[in-house]
């Protein structure tokens, strides 16, 4: 019981009826700071170093004294327990943004306790100020790239690992797509930078057009590179996708003198869809596909499932 | 049915009012500000007697919150609001500047609290009152159309009577009316009877 | 036993009829010579009042038209001596706020012993 209840990825907490803690499970101790002796027997507002929220205590209590479930949403109460979440980048400690669940249970000795069962939910909030910041940002231009108008790099980064980590926590499907412009470097020689800006902003147009979901983003990876990223789509529509971006781009008909065998600007498209259990494996997927559209000759999209990619790396 | 008095109502009305009264409470303390809650009447009639007039339900989408409890009579409580109106609740129960769209992502888990509060308040109400005890289900939301939810009030043939407390919230001058709506059985009609006579009994 | 054996004049306002039995059955049960006599709503306790004045009331707040809080501020203003209480299962600041101003005090509802006993101290709780 105590393994399953320290292996779990959320908070677990045990009081007795009279609001003392009797469990106190690992990832509590690791994102309270408070070991578990020091917890343990000590009334739960006292077990922590900083106070409670008022409105958790008073849930607490009425679910002590009534024995009915309550529910303390992110949405209403942010932070209700000093939990703290260090960023890996930046070693910087923040409050952690918490949902909340009691629920009045039995102990072994049937007698009446409350469970107390906490998620970390910074991940959505985390999208909410992005969201929220959306156009605020968009304005300071720090998030989108000045030539193309779509998003940039910074911007790209950043969503990626939120659409990551919750195509993880929820266990659903996203889809990348990485796209570059076929032989790039020969337009610039013959047509000129100018040209070849203007060329990059058409093709960006071009694919921005085709999306219509506000999930969905595109954004400029590099000098000729672009990159999708899309969730809840099955392979199948992934790939019908990829088809009319690749035909968007062609149907632009941008003339392109050494460019065989169709002398116009095309695109090749790297593509994988998956679950995702690391979060570089989509990304690398997706170029390795890229990869192979290149070498079959371009002006296509080549498709990878991400599961087999993890046999791929394990090998 | 026929054994439900007036006076019967008047207590129930008195429980839930008091109900009202907590989950206004609670709420003020997260919005900072006064919460009213109203629960103007109660009514019990037959499931196969529902329909869109008693739940003035209009057309479009509603938000419900959903627990069942049990103990000495059992019963599912539904909560609901229009999917419009939970949305206006939730945002400003948030007191942010969010569009409603952005706000969608948070009604879930937002509807699901205010409903359990609102629902605890009237459980703790009717167990201080009633002097019994009440076990609830967590709190589950769901959004469906006035016709998916009038045909799940009905489906329950296990469940004949609803009780219909009409309810007026009021958050920092937002008026908002709602529904909380409890399926019961016949025996646990009967048992609700038996405890609010027990109730009154003690007084005469 | 309690001290003061006078008999004393209670006023329950309330629009519940529960509320006022049990308001009634809490007080007799301790002081049965006491006389009660009820309203259900403001206009009709303020009219009584007039016609026959209470030492003791006890004031619902949500009632069909005018408040609670508005009868007790018209009945306290016009007679400062009666010892009035306000019962009511809205306990947030504001109302908290509203009585200490009318100089009264809220008790929250249920009316149970407990609340009872809140309120009779208060009564007798003489100035």
């Amino acid at each position: 019981m105590e393994d399953i209840s320290n292996a779990l990825n959320l908070g677990l907490i045990v009081v007795d009826a009279e609001g003392k803690v009797l469990l106190w499970n690992n990832w509590i101790a690791k994102y309270s700071n408070i070991k578990e002796a020091n917890a343990l027997n000590r009334p739960l507002e006292q077990a922590f170093s900083e106070p409670v929220s008022s409105a958790f205590l008073a849930a607490l209590k009425n679910t002590l004294e009534y024995r009915l479930p309550v529910v303390l949403s992110t949405a209403l109460h942010r932070t209700p327990l000093p939990l703290y979440s260090v960023f890996e980048t930046t070693r910087q400690q923040a409050r952690m943004y918490q949902s909340i669940t009691i629920t009045p249970i039995r102990s072994q000795l049937n007698e009446p306790c409350c469970l107390i069962q906490i998620t970390d939910s910074s991940t959505s909030i985390k999208r909410e100020k992005i969201l929220r910041s959306h156009s605020e940002l968009l304005k300071k231009e720090a998030i989108t790239d000045s030539l193309t108008d779509i998003c940039n790099r910074r911007f790209f980064d950043a969503h990626y690992e939120i659409a990551v980590a919750d195509a993880k926590r929820q266990k659903h499907l996203l889809s990348v797509f990485m796209i570059d412009i076929d032989f790039f470097k020969p337009y610039n020689d013959y047509y000129g930078h100018i040209a070849g800006d203007h060329a990059i902003k058409q093709v960006a147009d071009a694919l921005k057009a085709q999306l219509s979901r506000a999930t969905d983003i595109v954004a400029r990876y590099g000098g000729e590179e672009f990159v999708l990223v899309m969730p809840h789509l099955p392979q199948q529509v992934a790939e019908q996708i990829a088809e009319k971006l690749r035909r968007a781009v062609f149907n632009l008909a941008i003339p392109h003198i050494n460019s065989s065998p169709f002398h116009r600007v095309t695109i090749s498209i790297g593509l994988c869809t998956g679950i995702p259990e690391r979060d570089d494996n989509l990304l690398n997927k997706a170029d390795a596909a890229l990869y192979q559209a290149k070498q079959k000759g371009r002006n296509r999209y080549i498709s990878l499932p991400l599961c087999e990619s993890e046999e791929y790396l394990e090998q | 049915m026929s054994d439900l008095n007036e006076l019967h109502l008047d207590a129930l009305t008195e429980v839930f009012s008091i109900g009202a009264g907590r989950a206004a409470l609670s709420l003020s303390e997260i919005v900072g500000d006064e919460v009213r809650i109203s629960v103007p009447s109660v009514q019990i009639i037959n499931s196969e007697d529902i329909n869109s007039a008693t739940l003035s339900l209009s057309n479009g989408r509603f938000g419900a919150v959903n627990q069942k409890f049990s103990g000495p009579f059992n019963a599912e409580a539904v909560l609901l609001f229009t999917e419009e109106q939970a949305l206006k609740i939730v945002s400003d129960m948030m007191g942010s500047q969010m569009s409603l769209e952005e706000l969608a992502e948070f009604e879930h888990e937002a509807m699901c609290e205010l409903g359990n509060i609102i629902l605890n308040a009237c459980l703790s109400a009717m167990a201080d009152i009633l002097n019994l005890t009440l076990e609830s289900s967590l709190p589950d939301y769901t959004v469906a159309s006035a016709d998916e939810i009038l045909q799940r009030l009905k489906e329950d043939s296990n469940q004949p009577y609803v009780m219909v407390l009409h309810i007026d919230l009021a958050i920092e001058k937002r008026h908002t009316a709602g529904n909380l709506v409890f399926l019961l059985s016949s025996a646990s009609l009967t048992n609700l009877v038996t405890h609010v006579d027990q109730f009154l009994g003690n007084l005469s | 036993m309690p001290a003061d054996c006078s008999i004393k004049k209670l006023l329950i306002v309330d629009d519940s009829k529960v509320s006022r039995m049990l308001i009634r059955t809490h007080i007799l049960a301790q002081y049965p010579e006491w006389i009660t006599y009820e309203a259900v709503c403001g206009e009709e306790a303020i009219a009584l009042v007039d016609e026959d004045l209470p030492d003791y009331c006890t004031m619902d707040i949500n009632m069909p038209g005018i408040s609670g809080t508005d009868t007790a501020e018209r009945i306290l203003s016009k007679y400062p001596l009666i010892k009035l209480v306000i019962f009511s299962a809205n306990i947030q600041e504001t109302h908290q706020n509203r009585a200490r101003e009318l100089g009264t005090i809220l008790i929250a509802k249920p009316v149970t012993e407990k609340s009872i006993a809140l309120a009779l101290d208060y009564f007798a709780d003489s100035k």
